[in-house]
């Protein structure tokens, strides 16, 4: 359970990022934010796990405080929740399962971490992550050798490999052509199903959120707009979030590949 | 067109900026009272037309080395080599923790970086020569004393080049690695060290380069190598025999290129 209580964001520059947002997500819910870029989204995702200080107001996940955890306890939260980028953010000069394991470095001591025996469940368990996402052949190929899509999918795997409650994804598939975005797409809501991962999901191509968001949440210049499920976010409701009409850059198009799936 | 040039409203050119000339300027002015005969060092160009001849003798000699001298050359060079090769291991050890302890990406506190960062320049402010006149009066003459006086230069400068490497990563990996809950010394393993990897051996590489050079000048003040046998010849003038010395010293700093070259090349 993830609860934001009057939680604003300023940043040091004065912009207001998020402002006096109370939203509660509950276990489980597969959840998908909208908004205009700038509109706070990658701040409110970010809140989540401490990667942004909140300024005012908190965020509660799992009964702790973000904004009062110790360093100890704001690793110990991160460790449960596992985070997905724009830009995948592997580092590319390293193998794919040397990127996966360091989802599980929060469960292996300093000294094993520097000389890199991990031991042997942890390498299992990366091992299994990869094979959820379907691309274990690519275990010891270097991540810099890899398309986006399947680097999108590392970077899903190393995620998994955390084990988390959680699963935060910053615009996964913004760096991403349209087949491949929803085959990642349906990856994250497989695993949310499957799992039963509470998954939030940051994006600006409405058609992929009204297809892929159990609830979406709209922001406008840091205040949430509007907060409903899927079917009945229509074009009036994101013409609202967006304060502006809706044009083609804001529709990512159908998925050729399996359009059977858009009915999901 | 003169539709399009009137309707599109193209930026002017920014003007460069002055300091450039001022600082041409001033590098020339200093450039010139440096030579002038008032304020300069008294550099004197009639004597170097004038005693341009006496030259001629030493590089005649040194145009023919005494390559029966060779022998006593080796034993020498392979000390200078080990020498290096000792201090460019230990020093390059040494440097690589302390540069990310000298890089704002992996230090976020000012006091710490700054600490760091003026240890390090106080390090490399001192020249490799006043390191191992201080070590030889410390530890006696001997290879121990030129070993310590390039451990100190190998971290000045590996730690340097390589702390300035670690500032320009990719932070993505490192944001990754932090929202994984691992700690500070976790990330850097793991986030940073993998993305310098190739660099460190480059400078590693070069460090040990510099150390075979550097060995030359440092046996001048009694700390080992090859430096020592090329002071006495220097000494007793006799350039075929300091003929052969740089040219064993050529191929070796070219060999050490080639490897490194090789070796950079696998990695990157």
């Amino acid at each position: 359970m993830i609860k934001f209580e009057h939680a604003s964001v300023t940043y040091p520059g004065g912009v207001h990022a998020l402002k006096n947002l109370t939203l509660e997500i509950p276990d489980g819910q597969m959840i998908v934010i909208v908004g205009l870029s700038g509109a706070g989204k990658s701040t409110l995702i970010r809140a989540v796990n401490g990667l942004v200080p909140l300024t005012d107001g908190d965020c509660i996940v799992d009964g702790v405080s973000v904004r009062g955890a110790s360093t100890r306890q704001m690793r110990e939260l991160r460790s449960h929740i596992g985070m997905i980028f724009q830009t995948f953010n592997l580092v590319k000069r390293t193998s794919v399962l040397n990127n996966v394991l360091m989802g599980r470095l929060h469960e292996t001591s300093t000294w094993r971490s520097l000389l890199g025996w991990y031991k042997p469940e942890d390498v299992e368990i990366a091992m299994r992550a990869l094979e959820r996402v379907d691309i274990i052949e690519k275990a010891y190929v270097r991540a810099a050798n890899l398309s986006g899509g399947q680097q999108q999918r590392v970077g899903i795997a190393r995620a998994l490999a955390q084990e988390p409650n959680t699963l935060l994804a910053d615009e996964p598939v913004a760096s991403l052509d349209s087949p491949t975005s929803h085959v990642v797409m349906r990856d994250l809501q497989r695993i949310n199903r499957e799992l039963g991962i509470t998954t939030i999901i940051n994006l600006h191509f409405l058609d992929l959120a009204k297809v892929y968001g159990e609830r979406i949440i709209g922001l406008r210049d840091g205040e949430l707009v509007y907060d409903g499920t899927g079917e009945q976010a229509d074009e009036n409701v994101f013409r609202d979030i967006y304060g502006r009409s809706l044009t083609a850059d804001d529709v990512m198009g159908a998925a050729q590949t399996e359009p059977a799936t858009i009915s999901a | 067109m003169t539709a399009a040039t009137q309707a599109s409203h193209r930026p002017v050119k920014p003007r460069r900026s002055r300091a450039i000339y001022a600082s041409i300027a001033v590098f020339l002015v200093i450039t010139l009272l440096s030579v002038s005969e008032r304020w300069g060092i008294g550099l004197d160009i009639g004597g170097l037309i004038e005693d341009i001849g006496n030259g001629e003798v030493i590089l005649r000699q040194l145009l023919n080395p005494n390559w029966a001298f060779l022998p006593r050359v080796v034993d020498p060079l392979i000390e200078t080599f080990q020498i290096a090769i000792i201090a460019a291991f230990i020093g390059c050890a040494i440097a690589l923790p302390i540069s990310f302890l000298a890089s704002r990406t992996t230090v976020p506190n000012r006091l710490t970086l700054t600490v760091s960062r003026g240890i390090l320049s106080v390090v490399r402010a001192i020249p490799d020569f006043l390191y191992a006149l201080i070590f030889v009066a410390a530890v006696g003459i001997g290879p121990l004393g030129g070993i310590l006086a390039l451990i100190l230069f190998n971290i000045g400068v590996v730690a340097k080049l390589l702390s300035e490497t670690v500032d320009g990563v990719d932070t993505g990996p490192i944001e990754a690695v932090d929202a994984g809950g691992s700690n500070r010394t976790q990330m850097v393993r793991w986030a940073v060290l993998p993305q310098v990897l190739p660099n460190y051996v480059a400078f590693s590489l070069y460090a040990f380069e510099l150390n075979v050079r550097a060995s030359a000048v440092l046996g001048f003040v009694g700390a080992g190598g090859i430096g020592f046998l090329l002071r006495v010849q220097y000494q007793f003038l006799k350039w075929e025999n300091v003929s052969v010395i740089i040219i064993c010293l050529f191929f070796i700093v070219v060999l050490i290129e080639l490897v490194s070259i090789r070796l950079r090349r696998r990695l990157v």
